[in-house]
């Protein structure tokens, strides 16, 4: 009887521990950012070309016709192919109100795309900080951008007729230059520094390619169309994207977070690390891949977001400490606020601001939010550099 | 064949002669006779007929050394900068590939054993140790069970109990909560050291402990060498830059001196001033007194020894 009561209470006392790491600051981090998601999604589903009162769109998102419907949200999630394998249903599905269709179409998936471009730049970011033990490290540090950059213009340009791929090349190039750079910088072995080196020259080389190649572009719409790409932006994204994305973030999302003791052991440093047993060389690139696929699913649907992976998890640092654990769960959250709080600027900065219509992608916005934050915290921390 | 492995051996106790081309097991048949049955069992731990170097320059940095860490004591490597007692340290621990030479960990060769079960078996506190600010000291700590956990497993009861033991051990108990970054330096060091001591290895490598630490610390951390050599059979292997210290904590001492060893044996041998003079380059008196050998160095020698320690 006794017994049972002490193991009892050891239980507890284990199940405690288990979860005191999430503690007050991590906490109010994460409804903090939950809550601007939130708002900031109810802005970006107020408005659009087909007008209809802000209460009405409010009442579309919590449609129960929708939401309490596993065929019509299977229908979202899944495709409609994959929700009749699944469901077995073959009829035709329920009549939706217009005002719920449009919204739900059109105007949701576009905050969760967003969504998941935040949370992926957001948790690659904070990786490859740990992995160069360097705070200005973002996702695209290792050579992603300039290799998705470069294979985006090279089709764009050169290959037309690949066009409909190009999310998947786009992601192809940029973990293609990842392998480059590891491959530049292997010299039996590698170093933080020797990875950073080689990400700078491999981005040299494939961004002068990349503009080069504007050159050959014969149609202003080419253009634009590469510079919405290497800017990134979320101009009509879809379901098909929320669907792009969904299976390759919810892995890195999950092997991040795996992973989180192994980036805080990488913070000790190669030589603690590798005392302690850690197999460095094969740690650092299984944890690189995890950042390129986090970054790579990013860059597949919404192009070259900057500065997301930069300052998120530098935000989150600072309220919630160096903790890794506590880092990447932060990361899941404040990454996707950032981003759909920047998009709705994207969207709607132009309409609001001169009146007229068009949208701007939406890493010139998280440019202009990142640039001034960094400035703030160069003037604010003694140290700015060395996690 | 590993002399350790069918030997127990105890201190070495050769001469003071600088002779290198002694093997282990000519020393072992000298010294057998000698182990007392009382003497304390430990895991047997050694390097032979070493040579490493660093793949920037040539000349290798230890040229063919052997070395036998005395099981369950403490044995102490002195010698002046650049001597390469570090770089021994750190090929012993299988952080520098050898280019020749083997070092066994109770009979097997280090280079063939997987890095986490070495790592539960050999710890290795390196000079300089860089950690986030932001992290808690009993966070820190917490990492010396990295070896003894799988990928996936949370923290054992056995993990809690042997991370308290370590921070008992090293007495940092009242900075358990406190962030890494608002430490002192010898607060640090102490703390480094409960996360090795956390390992709970058989074998302890530990370079430069007390180097930069103020007198109160450097004590500390000799203290605790102290209690692992009196109360536990841990086998350490502790690189000194003071000979003083050395003299005082270990039970063998080894001398180096440009990658070679000079001389090796118990303290009140090794330490004298024929050795100051040619290993260190020095004019120094030498007394006997309790708490071993007191040096008092007098002035540098500036003939081809003294020249060759500015290499």
């Amino acid at each position: 009887m006794a017994e049972d009561v002490t193991s009892g209470a050891e239980r507890e006392a284990g199940e405690s521990a288990r979860f005191a790491w999430i503690d007050g600051s991590l906490l109010s981090l994460c409804l903090g950012s939950l809550a601007l998601v939130v708002a900031a999604g109810l802005v970006q589903v107020s408005f659009g070309s087909y007008s209809m009162s802000v209460g009405e769109a409010w009442r579309s998102v919590v449609d129960t016709a929708v939401l309490l419907d596993e065929r019509w949200l299977l229908n979202f999630l899944l495709g409609e192919e994959l929700m009749r394998t699944v469901t077995g249903f073959q009829g035709e599905l329920p009549e939706l109100a217009t005002e719920t269709l449009i919204v739900w179409n059109i105007r949701l998936p576009r905050v969760f795309v967003a969504m998941l471009v935040g949370m992926n730049l957001a948790v690659s970011g904070a990786i490859f900080q740990a992995v160069t033990r360097n705070e200005l490290a973002s996702p695209f540090i290792l050579g992603v951008s300039s290799g998705a950059g470069l294979l985006i213009l090279l089709t764009l340009v050169v290959f037309p007729v690949l066009a409909t791929a190009l999310p998947l090349i786009a992601a192809a190039g940029g973990m293609g230059a990842f392998v480059l750079v590891y491959l530049i910088a292997w010299k039996g072995g590698t170093s933080p520094v020797r990875l950073v080196l080689a990400g700078v020259i491999v981005g040299t080389v494939f961004q002068s390619l990349q503009t080069g190649l504007f050159f050959f572009a014969d149609d202003i719409g080419v253009v634009q169309s590469a510079i919405a790409w290497t800017t990134g932006s979320l101009t009509g994204t879809d379901w098909e994207q929320v669907r792009t994305a969904l299976p390759w973030t919810i892995v890195a999302m999950g092997l991040a977070l795996v992973g989180a003791r192994q980036l805080n052991v990488l913070l000790l440093g190669e030589r603690t690390a590798s005392s302690l047993g850690m197999n460095v060389e094969r740690m650092r690139f299984a944890l690189s891949a995890v950042g390129v696929l986090a970054a790579a699913a990013s860059i597949a649907v919404a192009g070259i977001v900057g500065f997301v992976g930069l300052i998120v998890p530098h935000v989150v640092r600072n309220v919630v400490g160096s903790d890794y654990k506590r880092l990447v769960v932060g990361c899941l959250f404040a990454g996707p606020a950032l981003l759909v709080a920047a998009d709705v600027g994207a969207r709607l900065a132009i309409p609001v601001l001169m009146g007229g219509s068009g949208q701007l992608p939406v890493g010139i916005v998280t440019g202009l939010v990142g640039g001034p934050y960094f400035l703030y915290l160069m003037r604010k921390q003694e140290q700015l550099g060395e996690i | 064949m590993s002399q350790s492995d069918t030997t127990p051996i105890g201190t070495h106790r050769d001469d003071d002669h600088t002779d290198c081309d002694e093997t282990p097991d000519a020393q072992t048949a000298l010294s057998a006779p000698a182990v007392a049955a009382s003497e304390p069992v430990g895991t047997p731990f050694d390097a032979e007929d070493l040579v490493v170097g660093y793949p920037t320059s040539e000349e290798a940095v230890v040229d063919g050394e052997s070395l036998v860490a005395a099981p369950g004591q403490v044995t102490a490597l002195v010698g002046p900068n650049g001597s390469g007692k570090s770089t021994l340290l750190k090929a012993m621990a299988d952080q520098l590939a050898p280019e020749a030479g083997t070092v066994r960990l109770d009979g097997a060769d280090v280079t063939e054993m997987d890095s986490k079960d070495l790592a539960r078996r050999l710890g290795l506190l390196s000079q300089e140790n860089v950690a986030p600010d932001s992290i808690t000291v009993e966070k820190l700590v917490e990492h010396g069970r990295y070896p003894h956990r799988g990928f996936f497993d949370g923290l054992t009861e056995g993990d809690l109990d042997a991370i308290d033991r370590a921070i008992d051990l090293a007495g940092v108990d009242h900075l358990r909560e406190r962030d890494v970054g608002s430490l002192s330096g010898g607060q640090k060091q102490l703390v480094w050291i409960a996360m090795i001591l956390a390992q709970e290895t058989d074998v302890l490598l530990l370079d430069e402990p007390t180097t930069f630490l103020d007198m109160h610390h450097q004590l500390e951390v000799m203290e605790i060498v102290e209690t692992l050599r009196d109360e536990s059979d841990k086998t350490v292997v502790v690189v000194l830059h003071d000979l003083q210290q050395a003299a005082r904590l270990a039970d063998h001492v080894v001398a180096l001196k440009d990658g070679a060893v000079q001389s090796r044996g118990q303290p009140e041998d090794v330490v004298s001033e024929e050795m100051l003079a040619d290993v260190f380059g020095i004019e120094a008196t030498v007394t006997q007194s309790d708490i071993g050998p007191q040096i008092t160095p007098l002035r540098p020698l500036h003939d081809d020894a003294g020249a060759d320690r500015h290499r």
